[in-house]
Formats: C-alpha cells, structure tokens, sequence
C-alpha cells in the first residue's frame, strides 16, 4: 500500500509515507487508519502512551467517607495506620476528536480536500487511540454541532461509521459549538480539534481554550490545503467564497504576495496564542503523508510530555 | 491646429469605458471557489483592482477610434499664420476718438483729446495715421496721413467737440477696419477712446476688424459721482376749453447719480420763454415725474423745452417738442337728402372724436362744388347715383391724393367713364329670408381693422346685413372683408395718390343693423383716418434718427426749401431725393421755403437719446474679443482679405477625415473581436 513520495522529504530514514491522495482513494476508513497506524507504529521502535497513565502518584491519609477497598492494607500492616492510594490518572482516558465539517473544509486543490484528510487523520488518531483500549468518541460540528458520538471503548465502529458518511454542509463558526462541549465533557480526557480555522486568531483561541476548563488535554490540528497556503492561481478570475457565496474579483498575481504574509501571519498568530495557553497546535498541509504528519506531532508530544 | 468645439474633448473621458471593459472582460468567465475570502477582502481595494488587461492591440484600436471620433466632432482646422502679425514694420493707425455727447461729463473730453494726442504723438517715422470721431455714426477727420503731418492730426482733433448722439462702437470699428483694410503697412493698430458705455454695446454686430489688427482701448473713465439728471420723455395731454385747445406737460426726470437732488428747478419753456418752474426733487438713483399747468396751443409748431437746470452732463437736461392745433379731417358726405336723411348714423359717428377731429359737411350729389373737393380730404357717397360729371371730378379728387368711401346701396350708380371704384357693381342680393349676412373673414393686417385685431376688440359678425349689391373686384382691388356667402364686402383700389373703398352695403339702417353695433364708431374712423392718409404729427425726433424734409408741406410747396440747424446752418434741400437727413444736433430744425422762400414750413424737435446719459461701464475687452475675433475664427485671412465660404470649408475639413479613420477604426475592431471571440 505505501508509495514512495517524492516530494515529501523522510523524517525517518528508511520509512516510508504514504500519499493522502492514494489513501482517500481507499474509502474504507477502517482499512485506511489501520493501514497508517501499523505502519506508523511498525516504524517507531517505542509507541508514545496518549495521555492516560496508571502510574501510583502518592498516599494520604483516609477520611471517612473514602471507599474502604481503596485503602492500603500492607501499607496499614506495617504502619497501623490508614492510608489510601492515589493514582496521577485515570487507566482509560476518554479520547474525542473535534472535527470541523463547515462547507471551507471541503476543498481540495489536489484530488483530496481538506475533509477527507480531517477524515483519515480522525480515523487513524482513533484507531491508535483504541489499540490502548482508551474510550474514543467523535463529534462533528459546523456552526452547530452536527453528530455527537459520546466516548466510549466500544464505539470504534460508530466513529467509524459517522466518518464515513459525514459531508460538508453549512458555512461554519468556532465559538458556539465548542461552548456547547465545553460544558459537555464533564471527565477529564483527550480533546482533538480537527479544523482550517477561519476566523480571527482570537476568536479561535476564545472558543477553543473553554475546552481544557476541565482539565481536559486539548490537541489542534489546523489543516490546509497547499494553495490555501501558497495562493498559486495564475488568471485573474472572481473567487467565490465557499462558504458565504460571495464573489469578488481577484487579480492572483498582484496579491499573492499580500496573501501569503497574512495567512503566515494568521498561522503565526494561532501558534504563539495556542502555546501561550498550553495547547498542542499543528498546521498539517493536505500534501504531506499522513502518517508523517502523525509522526511529527506525536514525537514533538512525547518531547514535550517529557519536559513536563 | 485650433478647434472650433474644443468643449467636446470632455467626451475624451469615454476612453475610461473601453479601459474598464477590458479589465472587467475576463473575469466574468470563470469562477474559482475558495473556502474563505477572509484574506483576500483583508488586501486594500487598489491593489485588487489593479487587474490584469488582455488583447492590448483591440484596447488601442478601440481607444484609438474614439480619440478620433471625438477629436471629428472638436471640428479641428489649420490656421494659417499671418507673417505680418509677428513681424515688426511701420504701423497703420486708426485713433477712435467717441464724441458722444456723454464725453462732455465732467473733464471727460479734455482728457480724452490728451489721449489722442498722445496716440499721435507715438507715431514713429513712416507711419501713418488716422482720425476717426464717431458716436452714433462714425466720421472720418482725416484719413490715413503719415507721420509727418502730425500737426495736421492734431488739429483734427482739435476741432473735434462732443456732438449730441449717442455712442455706437460698431459704426467707428467698421470704418476703422475699412481704413485698415486699404493700408499697405505691416501692422495695425485700432486706439479706441471712449468712456466704454455699456449702452454703447450691443453685441457684435458684424465688426471685425482684419486679421492681425491690434486693438488698443482707451478708457476714459472717472467718477461719475457729479449730480447727473435726465429729463427721459414728456407726454402732452390735449384738451379742448372753450373752443380752446390746451395740453398739459408732463415730464419725465431721472436722477442717473448716487447723489440725491433736492430744491433742484424743472422749467417748462414756450416758444423760448421760461412759462412755469416746478420744484424738482429726485432721489438718488430715482426717477420722478413733474406736470404742469396745461397752456393753450396758440398756433402752429409751436416749440416747447423742459429744462433741468444744469449739472455735470448739461446735454441731457433739456427736452424739446413741438406741438400744433390738431388739425381736422374734412369729411364731405355725398347723400340723397330729404326727410329721413340717410346720413345721420355716419354724420354723428364723425361729430365724435378729438385725435383727429373730423369736420363733415352733407352734400347732394349736385351741389358738391369744386372748392368743396379742394377743402376735403375725404368723401363718403352714401347710396347715390354718381353723375358721369361729378364722377370725374371725384376721380380727379382721388388721383390727387383724396379719399373716397362708397357706400352702394339700392340707390347707387356709378359712371362707367370714371375708373376708380376698385369693383363693377351688380345687382342687390336680397337676404332679408332666411338667415341675414353676416361680415367676417376681415383683413386685419390692413389698416382699417388693424384696431379689431385682438381678441374681443369688436365682432362685425354680430350685425346683421339684409340686402348688398354682389360686386366683382378689379384687378387691382384687395378685398378687406367679405360676406359670410363669400362675396366681397369691403374692397380697397388705390388710385393716383388716393385710395378708394367701397362697402357693398348701406351705412344706415336700410339694409343693415351695423350702424346700431358697438364696431360702426371704430370702423368709420378708422375708414376715414386711412383715407385721409392722417399721422400723428410725432411731436420729437431723437438724434440719430432721419428727418423726412417733405414733412408737414405740400407736393407744391417742395421746390426751393432748405433745412435751418439748431446751431444755424443752412441745408438747402434738392428736387431729386436727398429729402431725408439725419438729425445730428438737438434742438429745434426748421425746413422752410414756399413762395417767399423763406415762410417756416415745418418745426422739428430734436432731442439727445436719454439712454447715453446712462454712464454704466462696459470692460473693455468685450469688444476686443468681438472684433478680434476675427483673425483666430478664420473670418479674415491674410492681408485682411476675408477668406471664401470654400476656403474656410478646406480649412476645416479635417473632422471629416477623423471621423472617417475613426469609423475604420471601429470596423477593425468588430474583426478583431470576432476572432477573438472565435479563438
């Protein structure tokens, strides 16, 4: 199934991604994020643990109250004294991917568009995610929330199966959507939003950050597409916007210059706002392999979980 | 290359159409879908307009066929430049010196000569110069004299003395361009000096001076805030007390100065003798009217002024006319006589009426003496039968210059040896059953019902005709009214120096009502005014204006009279036709002669145009503009020789061939895009 990509440089030696183009051609998400996740996790020598961890954190004393069967009984041999035993965290995390499915999603300058790459990389996180027997649940919004599949460890399929079937629909708004789940995820797990991201840097942070209120760990993927990035139209035409329908007149040679240094500028912007408030930020190009993308991501994580 | 319509090169701004169609054009074609404008509407406007222009060569062509079409209706033509105009030389000068009567205000004249004797005095060697005074007409003092003789155009001017007209600028630059037109030196020079009226202006009135003339005003100014006051008009209402006709005066002031007048004198003056004063007080910038007491008319041209004391512009002060007894028409009315006189109606319409009185005597047919035909100006046959003597005679009466009114009724005849009636008579048509006839399709243009001629001014067709006799106009008859059938009414022959008319119907009750309708006074009058041939003696004349010598004489009285100017001069008045003059003096001309040779024939007044004392300023380059206009219009070519209606045409036709370059143009450009459409 892996092709050589040319223009993708290798990260790893000797590994080798595969085309995004090839991938949405399978259509069998199953079979897709299987095929990116064992690959990926056939590369990597040491797979990375996705937030939830069993590790003992400490003991305190018990209180009434406490549930008896949580008391350190060896411990209460050797000291005669009650003590129970705290875990840093829950064994299974609730994994949830976020998943923009406005109408600017879908768009694609290279035989895949924005969504069906949201789509793939979905499906791979949450299979990766269900090899550690994690819960994983998916909610697809636009301007409201569209399809809530709450988290859980058997609804690999139904995740699965909502991916497949979801299409872009209407124009699309951050904010009150993700206020709704904000207050939904009442236990503390892993957030995945999944989006490009159109709107003002602030208005993005505001109504993405309400989501890690919880505690929740809160992951962005910003995605793009090559021309979204490098604006490389030759003829002077009306662009229409996809979302609002709305043309205008556009000459590419004379503003692509302007165009290009507003969207780094406005990349630029999420990053530094997103690291500001301890948020996982990446901008993924819908030409690069995926399972490279994953790479880069989940190493740069486990880099970063270390200094932590 | 100038242009005759340069305003049309506005129209240049369509270029921006064809521009704007071609950045517009191909973005219209196909539509890019894009997830988000957010970035895109974040770049200023400018540089998103600033858009990319397909097929440059169909943009020039198309740019380039409208530049043309416009630059064709610019109307574009080639002048040719006069070599004389650039180049130095000797000069050819004409000084206009304005001696209206208005340079007499204040120090206005001394200057004025000061200018022209420097305008002289800046005569080089070889020059030459010319002396033109002008105000309502223009005069040449002395034509085209070289530098030498300046004495002699000095003393030109010297003689010079304001005059009584008014001021006419297109007269003097007419003259001047003729003078100019003759010169041989390379350059000319126009000096205009005047006090620039405004009245004096009326547009251009076809004075163009030869190309490359240069014309130099002078203006004569100053403050004209002396007291200045005009006597404009006065109006003279007659009245008859005790047989004794008298009038009342009543003139008209104006105050033309800042400056109000007060305790000022308005004297009425008769025959040379002051008769009345009134006080006069004017406001500023005001006008005002002062009557006097009415004075009896006592004799013939007898001469009246009303004088306005004296003030900065003495010449408009005093207003003279001339007034006589009004004499009266001599109406002789032809009539059968007997107990129920048919003359009645007509006798007592004609005893009404001061402006012109009418004097009518009743005659039979057979007692109408020659003396009484030598007395009348005009005779009414009022339904007889005409002897062929009597006949005759009245056609003599009419050759010589009298009146005739026939009215034919049942009664009437008329010789067949005397050939004056402007129609043959015929038999009586009856209508006395069925509906009466009625007068209509009246000649309103013709002086006896010129008076009807507004609406509601009388309705002829309101009386009603019983019975006329059917005539049959002559050949050099006009008919001025006709019955409602169509037969002429009223028909008009002249005849010698008379006129003759002849109503087909009766003038008293016989065979119509018309005597018992509102219209029968007028028409009567009016009939009788025209017949006697009689005009309101105008009581005076305005400088400028023409005096008719033959005024107030007879035919017999014309050999040997001379006219006698207000300032004295004696203008003998020749047989052959110089018996018109212009007036050029105010005052009072006489034209005197008859058998004595030197009996006062007739008195005319004279008086200055009040519109002259009206000292408005106009800028002077009005008319420099006007008249030199000429040398950038191409309506003088070179040498001051106008140019032909052709040459002009080859001068300007150039639109012509812009125009049609541009249509060419224009068809490449239907090729061009119709294969580019294909491609």
């Amino acid at each position: 199934m892996s092709l050589p990509d040319a223009h993708v440089p290798s990260a790893i030696p000797g590994a080798r991604f595969m085309d995004p183009v090839v991938l949405a051609r399978i259509g069998n998400l199953e079979l897709v994020s299987r095929a990116v996740v064992d690959g990926f996790i056939n590369g990597l020598h040491k797979a990375p643990y996705f937030g939830a961890s069993v590790d003992f954190a400490e003991h305190r004393g018990y209180v009434p109250g406490d549930d008896i069967r949580r008391v350190d009984w060896k411990l209460w041999a050797r000291t005669d004294r009650y003590y129970v035993k705290e875990y840093e965290a829950e064994s299974n995390s609730n994994f949830s991917v976020l998943l923009d499915v406005s109408k600017s999603m879908d768009y694609g300058s290279r035989g895949i568009t924005k969504l069906d790459y949201a789509r793939i990389l979905t499906a791979c996180l949450t299979n990766l995610v269900h090899h550690q027997k994690d819960r994983v649940g998916l909610v697809t919004f636009d301007n409201a929330v569209v399809e809530h599949v709450p988290p859980s460890a058997k609804h690999m399929e139904v995740v699965l199966h909502v991916l497949d079937r979801t299409k872009a629909g209407r124009p699309g708004s951050l904010r009150q959507p993700l206020h709704d789940l904000a207050e939904h995820f009442g236990r503390r797990g892993v957030l995945v939003v999944v989006s490009d991201f159109y709107e003002d840097p602030e208005t993005v942070v505001d109504a993405v950050t309400p989501l890690r209120f919880r505690g929740n760990d809160l992951i962005v993927f910003h995605i793009l597409d090559p021309a979204e990035l490098s604006f490389g139209f030759a003829d002077a035409s009306a662009f229409e916007d996809l979302e609002t329908g709305e043309q205008m007149p556009v000459v590419p040679d004379a503003m692509r210059k302007e165009y290009v240094s507003l969207v780094r500028a406005h990349i630029d912007a999420l990053q530094q706002r997103f690291s500001e408030v301890r948020v996982d930020y990446t901008l993924l190009d819908t030409s690069k392999p995926l399972d490279y993308a994953l790479f880069s991501y989940l190493s740069g994580r486990e880099k970063k979980m270390r200094l932590r | 290359m100038s242009f005759i319509a340069p305003l049309f090169f506005v129209a240049l701004a369509a270029l921006a159409i064809p521009v704007l169609i071609h950045l517009i054009q191909r973005e219209k074609k196909q539509v890019v879908r894009f997830p988000s404008l957010m970035f895109v509407q974040r770049i200023p406007y400018k540089s998103v307009r600033r858009r990319r222009i397909h097929n440059w060569l169909l943009l020039m062509v198309r740019l380039a066929a409208l530049t043309l079409i416009v630059m064709a209706f610019a109307r574009p033509f080639l002048q040719r430049q006069n070599a004389a105009v650039a180049g130095g030389g000797a000069r050819e000068v004409v000084v206009l010196l304005d001696r209206s009567y208005s340079m007499g205000y204040g120090d206005r004249w001394e200057r004025a000569r000061a200018a022209a004797y420097d305008a002289i005095g800046g005569l080089g060697t070889g020059e030459r110069g010319s002396v033109v005074l002008f105000s309502s007409g223009a005069e040449i003092a002395l034509r085209s004299t070289g530098a030498a003789d300046r004495g002699q155009l000095g003393a030109a001017v010297a003689a010079a003395a304001p005059a009584d007209g008014a001021t006419r600028y297109a007269p003097a630059l007419k003259v001047a361009g003729s003078l100019l037109a003759e010169s041989p030196l390379p350059r000319r020079e126009v000096i205009l000096i005047s006090d620039f009226q405004r009245g004096g202006w009326r547009g251009e009135e076809g004075a163009r001076l030869p190309s490359g003339t240069t014309l130099t005003p002078t203006p004569i100014g100053g403050a004209t805030d002396q007291p200045n006051v005009t006597v404009t008009a006065v109006s003279l209402a007659r009245s008859t007390f005790e047989s004794q006709e008298r009038m009342a005066v009543t003139a008209g002031v104006v105050n033309r100065s800042s400056r109000s007048l007060t305790a000022g004198q308005l004297t009425l003056e008769i025959g040379g003798r002051p008769l009345q004063t009134e006080r006069l007080d004017v406001e500023a910038n005001g006008s005002t009217s002062v009557t006097f007491a009415p004075v009896t008319v006592t004799g013939n041209n007898m001469r009246g002024t009303v004088r306005a004391g004296a003030d900065a512009l003495a010449a408009d002060n005093a207003f003279n006319f001339v007034v006589s007894p009004v004499r009266p028409i001599r109406v002789i009315v032809v009539d059968r006589g007997g107990s129920g006189s048919a003359a009645l109606y007509l006798t007592r319409a004609l005893s009404i009426g001061d402006s012109p009185r009418f004097e009518a005597t009743v005659r039979q047919p057979d007692a109408v003496s020659d003396d009484d035909l030598r007395r009348a100006s005009v005779v009414v046959l009022n339904d007889v039968a005409v002897s062929t003597g009597l006949g005759r005679r009245l056609a003599r009466f009419v050759e010589a210059g009298g009146g005739l009114l026939v009215a034919i009724g049942p009664r009437a005849s008329w010789p067949q040896e005397a050939d004056v009636l402007p129609a043959t008579v015929e038999a009586p048509v009856d209508r006395t059953r069925g509906d009466p006839a009625r007068v209509g399709a009246l000649e309103y243009g013709h002086a006896v019902f010129e008076p009807f001629r507004a609406p509601r001014s009388g309705d002829f067709a309101a009386a009603r005709i019983y019975g006329y006799r059917a005539v049959t106009p002559g050949p050099m008859a006009q008919v001025l009214a006709r019955f409602d059938g169509g037969a002429p009414a009223l028909v008009e022959r002249r005849a010698g120096n008379g006129r003759v008319l002849l109503w087909a119907s009766t003038l008293d009750l016989a065979w119509s009502d018309l005597p018992l309708k509102p219209v029968f006074l007028p028409f009567v009058h009016q009939a009788m005014r025209h017949l006697a041939a009689y005009a309101e003696p105008a009581p005076w004349l305005t400088v400028g204006q023409v005096l008719d010598a033959s005024f107030g004489t007879d035919a017999a009285q014309q050999a040997g009279r001379v006219v006698l100017t207000p300032s004295g001069r004696r203008l003998p008045v020749d047989d052959e036709g110089s018996e018109v003059m212009e007036l050029t003096e105010q005052g009072f001309y006489e034209v005197r002669g008859g058998q004595s040779g030197d009996s006062v024939l007739a008195v005319v007044a004279s008086n200055v145009d009040p519109a002259e004392s009206d000292l408005t300023v106009m800028d002077p380059r009005e008319i420099v503009a006007a008249t030199a206009g000429g040398s950038g219009g191409g309506g003088a070519g070179e040498g001051g020789v106008p140019l032909t209606p052709e040459a002009q045409e080859r001068a300007q036709r150039l639109w012509w061939y812009l125009l049609a370059a541009g249509i060419v143009l224009l068809g490449a450009d239907t090729v061009i895009s119709n294969r580019l459409s294909k491609t």
